[in-house]
């Protein structure tokens, strides 16, 4: 290692170590907060070294492990099967895009692009989606309303493709024979693993954190996904506690809504599982592929 | 190029939209066929009801229905289907399903929503319907609150029938008026609090004595001298003021007010971030940084707030009892114009009000399963069961119909509290303008604007958390920039059409 | 070797120089071209159909924006009336700041994501060890998960007068009185691109660095041969070749430059009336104005005039980066 490897990798060590504490403070402040107990936040405001712990917050959430149970099983199959198939889609589209001598390829990148910015709105969006294809209380409406292709993920993927696939490479493929689907599933799909993992990564967070299509399309709670159910807690406070018709009527209920620790604790239970999950996608963001090697 | 690129988008999907439509369209018809055909033997017909929930959906929600359907049947030969919709996302469900004609045949309206309802024509006129099949809705109320829910001088929603009027007033736990000897009986108005504050700061100066009565509200939210006409944008003081309407922002009366509140800010009285603060009331209470607040009254209110806070309370009106549009029209019923069958959904409507069996099962849920009755028409849980694991803990009795429909009253209420509803009611003061209804459609430029303002300046100056000397003229001149007086002058005008007609 | 290749392909398939062909030849280049590019739609076509489906079939509602919406006419029957809706957006004192507020916001947002992101991202590329690698990547991605609802709790538990950990432990610590945050508009201009950066920076790092690593190898081999030092590879190859993703990433930002995070601009400030001379943006002032009256012409207006306006910026965007290198425009 030269001298100038090193001082980098210390600069770097030191800038990156930095920003991670800036990013991972309030994170604990969150996890602190949901084991804290209740009444030593409320006389005594937040800290991070309360003055007494109480597991109070997750015995709330464990009373109702049966619908968190189902939710969290509901919320895997709803990410995996929509982020396998949105991921696949996008990449089919993607890459005939990122092809520069495709005829009508910039009309067909207008047309991706324009989704990102139009749209016809919510109401037009369900009568789409509840009268002409009925999804309404089925599990496809957590999948297939506006998760599966996004605009975005397109554009980017298609970025990556143009930035990181020689057409030297798809060239010679063709010399050899190959048809263009070959091209794509043996020399393009392996050459792009950490693009494929990045926008998959992005897929998988939208799909965990969705709740708005549950919200929208979902009335039989049976279907609900983890974050519908935290979310509704959570939007049940917000609605509760902004609108006077409700809340006048309401005492009663209002009296049983979350506490703070409550909240935290909520908030904790709905990320945990994605950041367990993450190294999964993080072992295909590796460095050093050689496409020379290819060649 | 692009130009044309895009007309054929527009075509394509006016093309994909076309076809939709028409497959809506040949629906629709089917289902008129069908409806015309079966004149000889009523079919049962299925209605759909959407009302919000205020936790999560009951468990048992579907034994209830089963149970109602039962008696219904029988009755009036329909089923009810119960849609429940958690609240916050109430709103935008019954939007969509409005918009994209979905079948809905009851609905629940809150007093917010109503007007813009009404206004775009998505609910049935139900005169006609309440005039054949309404007799046990109106056994329920007293005349004037029926009518009171007109708009436009006609029938289009069906409040449901709890308290009709509000007074306000003060309420603190007993222990601090026994530990402090604080003597209620010398606050009888608003500025008389004071002594309350300083009593309770005197002996204890860590704490708040005056909280906002919830998150997001002000002091005065549930301190009214005037009737706010529906949103505060021009009122009426002293609930008449010969109907002319006034701009509440700009009376003497709201200056003092604010004078007094930020007299008591300084002096330590009210929380220090009462504008923003985000603790329920009842932790501000429990946890002891605050001491009292200031709330709307009802009967058994003390009782009431006793459960809910887990502590004594005690309610000591400041205002006599006024009924404005707003108390009546709290939360209603509504038939969609997406009812394919909207007598039914009258006639179930009357049921609710007047059947004692499906108001308990609505109201309760199943006796023995979710309910037993301790004492005469008092009723708690089963043995073994509590309000976290009962299959029925909806407790939302003033949601459907009339709130003592069922006849019962639950464990640790006054028993006779239906009798002290009905007194209140019958004895509350009316507000000249009760009835009205104002329609801001015409003025909604200059709605959206003043709207703004309001958020802006209402929270910190009705909290004293903001110099009213500084403050309120700033905000006074905001509201007229916006529009404020183009408002009350529609008001006005449409008040002056109401009474009219009165 | 590969650039010229490279070049070779460009001239064969260079639309211009077909059009030079006699017509004949041309029409039977041009289906012999289609036939090879069929592969190419049948997997561009399940995508795309689904955009027509979920995108471009909703759009009709678009004309909401434009009529007096009522239930019994539905969506398509109701009545045009022109640009009424749009009225309240321009007739308040109010635009002038709430115009400002978002452009400036976002605006500074775009800047001080992409510099910060692919900053972090050239650093991690430094790392050598796997381990920290994915360590940092990890921790700072953490924030992009959270929901701006939660942030906003823990905003509050930062910044509260009471109950904030600022006023009660940190700012004691250094001397200061308690800072009443949430009635001092003075702050927020520098607290909202804190909060904005430190949730975003993670979903930006990604994306940056997996461009990082698509970079072939080679040309830091070859710069390292030639003794190029780290600062000069970074600015003469990493930078350059990541430089389509930055324009695209920028592309995009602009097009959405009117709209703005609704929960970062509401929730986070708890919605304080204090504060809106510095928080207010167009789609918090949508929100508070329609919420009693619930129009939903109204909102389809302001939703129409945001993307409008995106939209007219990003087409001048990409036309000026189109002048300067045709391949890193969107279109």
């Amino acid at each position: 290692m030269t001298k100038e490897t090193r001082r980098w990798q210390w600069i770097s060590h030191i800038c990156l170590a930095s920003i991670s504490i800036f990013c991972i403070i309030p994170f604990l402040l969150l996890i602190i907060s949901s084991i804290s107990d209740e009444m030593s936040i409320l006389q005594n405001g937040y800290s991070f070294l309360p003055e007494s712990f109480s597991r109070d917050a997750y015995l709330y959430l464990w009373e109702q492990r049966g619908q968190l149970i189902r939710a969290y099983g509901i919320t895997i199959f709803v990410t995996v099967v929509g982020t396998s198939i949105g991921l696949a889609l996008t990449a089919l589209l993607a890459y005939p895009l990122s092809r520069k001598d495709l005829p009508l390829g910039k009309f067909f990148t207008f047309l991706v692009f324009f989704t990102l910015l139009f749209n016809g709105g919510l109401v037009p969006t369900y009568y789409v989606y509840t009268q002409i294809f009925d999804i309404k209380n089925t599990i496809w409406a957590l999948i297939i309303p506006v998760l599966l292709v996004n605009g975005f993920n397109v554009l980017l993927m298609r970025t990556f493709f143009m930035n990181t696939i020689p057409d030297a490479v798809l060239e010679s493929a063709r010399i050899d024979g190959a048809g263009e689907f070959r091209a794509f599933f043996s020399i393009v799909l392996p050459l792009s693993l950490p693009i494929l993992a990045t926008i998959g990564l992005l897929q998988t967070i939208m799909y965990w954190n969705d709740w708005m299509n549950g919200l929208i399309y979902l009335t039989d709670p049976s279907l609900y996904s983890i974050q519908n159910i935290l979310n509704r807690i959570l939007t049940d406070i917000q609605f509760l506690t902004s609108n006077s018709d409700y809340a006048a009527q309401s005492g009663k209920t209002i009296s049983q809504l979350p506490s703070a620790t409550i909240r935290m604790a909520i908030a904790v239970v709905g990320i945990l599982p994605i950041i367990v999950a993450y190294p999964f996608f993080q072992k295909y963001l590796v460095k050093g592929i050689t496409i020379g090697s290819v060649k | 190029m692009k130009y044309f690129n895009r007309l054929k988008v527009l075509f394509l999907a006016t093309l994909l939209l076309v076809t939709a439509c028409t497959k809506n369209e040949s629906t629709t018809n089917s289902s008129d066929q069908s409806e015309g055909s079966n004149n000889g033997k009523e079919e049962t017909y299925e209605l759909v009801m959407a009302f919000p929930v205020f936790g999560p959906v009951p468990k048992d929600m579907d034994k209830v229905e089963a149970a109602i359907n039962k008696i219904s049947k029988e009755k009036i030969n329909a089923t009810v289907d119960l849609e429940p919709i958690s609240i916050g996302a109430y709103d935008q469900q019954y939007n969509l399903m409005l918009t994209s004609n979905e079948k809905l045949d009851l609905l629940m309206v809150s007093f917010r929503t109503v007007d813009g309802l009404i206004s775009k024509g998505s609910l049935h006129e139900l005169d006609d319907l309440l005039e054949k099949y309404g007799d046990g809705i109106k056994q329920v109320f007293e005349p004037e609150y029926l009518n009171a829910a007109k708009h436009n001088n006609k029938h289009f929603i069906i409040p449901n029938y709890n308290e009709m009027a509000e007074s306000n007033g003060l309420l603190i736990p007993k222990k601090y008026v026994d530990d402090y000897g604080i003597d209620l009986s010398k606050v009888t108005e608003f500025k008389d609090l004071e002594y309350v504050f300083e009593q309770i700061k005197k002996n204890n100066s860590d704490i708040a004595p005056l909280v906002p009565a919830g998150v997001g509200f002000s002091i005065l939210d549930h301190y009214r001298w005037y009737d706010s006409l529906g949103d505060s944008i021009g009122v009426l003081p002293n609930y008449d003021n010969d109907l002319q309407v006034v701009n509440l922002y700009e009376t003497h009366e709201y200056e003092e007010h604010l004078n007094l509140l930020r007299k008591w800010y300084e002096a330590g009285y009210i929380m220090k971030d009462a504008a923003t603060n985000q603790d329920s009331q009842i932790d501000l209470l429990k946890s002891g940084r605050g001491a009292a607040l200031i709330s709307g009254m009802k009967p058994g209110i003390a009782e009431d707030e006793s459960i809910k806070f887990g502590m004594e309370m005690v309610a000591t009106p400041l205002t006599e009892a006024y009924s404005t549009t707003r108390n009546v029209v709290g939360l209603n019923w509504g038939i969609p114009i997406t009812s394919e069958n909207p007598e039914k959904a009258m006639q179930f409507l009357d049921l609710m009000f007047s059947n004692e069996e499906i108001a308990r099962l609505l109201h309760w849920g199943i006796e023995g399963e979710h309910y037993v009755e301790v004492s005469e028409n008092v009723i708690d849980y089963p043995e073994g069961v509590d309000g976290s694991n009962s299959g029925y803990a909806l407790n939302q009795n003033w949601m459907f119909g009339n709130q003592f429909g069922s006849g019962y009253v639950w464990n640790g209420t006054s028993p006779k509290l239906a009798q002290d509803y009905k007194e209140f009611n019958q004895t509350a003061h009316l507000s000249k303008a009760l009835g009205f209804t104002f329609n801001a459609e015409p003025v909604r430029n200059e709605y959206t604007a003043v709207s703004n303002v309001i958020d802006q300046y209402k929270l910190s100056l009705e909290t004293g958390s903001v110099d009213p000397d500084e403050v309120l003229p700033e905000f006074i001149s905001k509201l007229k920039a916006a529009g404020i007086d183009t408002i009350i002058k529609e008001k006005q005008k449409q008040l002056d059409e109401w009474a009219s007609h009165q | 070797m590969a650039e010229t290749i490279r070049k070779d392909l460009e001239y064969e398939n260079d639309p211009n120089l077909v059009h030079n062909a006699p017509t004949k030849v041309r029409v039977k280049k041009k289906i012999r071209t289609f036939k090879r590019y069929i592969p190419f739609f049948i997997m561009l076509a399940p995508g795309l159909l689904y955009l027509l489906i979920n995108n471009y079939l909703p759009m009709f509602g678009l004309v909401i924006a434009f009529k007096d919406f009522n239930f019994v006419k539905g969506i398509l029957g109701s009545e045009w009336v022109g640009f009424k809706n749009f009225e309240f957006l321009f007739k308040t004192q109010d635009a002038f700041i709430i115009t400002r507020n978002t452009l400036l916001y976002n605006g500074f947002f775009i800047v001080l994501n992409t510099v910060s992101a692919v900053g972090v991202a050239i650093l991690l590329n430094e790392i050598r060890k796997v381990f920290f690698v994915r360590l940092y990547q990890s921790i700072i991605l953490i924030p992009f998960l959270i929901s701006m609802v939660v942030v906003s709790y823990l905003v509050y538990a930062g910044l509260s007068v009471e109950s904030g950990i600022l006023n009660n432990t940190i700012l004691p610590l250094l001397g200061l009185e308690p800072i009443s945050w949430y009635m001092e508009p003075k702050y927020w201009p520098f607290i909202l691109p804190i909060i904005n950066l430190w949730k975003s920076i993670g979903f930006f790092t990604i994306i940056f660095f997996s461009a990082i690593l698509g970079i072939d190898k080679e040309y830091y081999e070859a710069a390292t041969l030639d003794g190029a030092s780290k600062w000069q590879q970074i600015k003469k190859i990493t930078i350059p070749l990541i430089s389509p993703v930055i324009i695209m990433m920028t592309l995009l930002s602009i097009g959405r430059i009117f709209y703005s995070d609704f929960g970062l601009f509401y929730q986070v400030p708890l919605n304080s009336g204090m504060l809106y001379d510095t928080t207010n943006v167009i789609d918090t002032y949508v929100y508070r104005g329609l919420l009693q009256l619930g129009d939903i012409g109204m909102a389809s207006a302001a939703g129409f005039y945001q993307s409008i306006v995106g939209f007219i910026l990003v087409l001048i965007a990409n036309l000026i980066v189109r002048k300067r290198s045709k391949d890193n425009a969107l279109f």
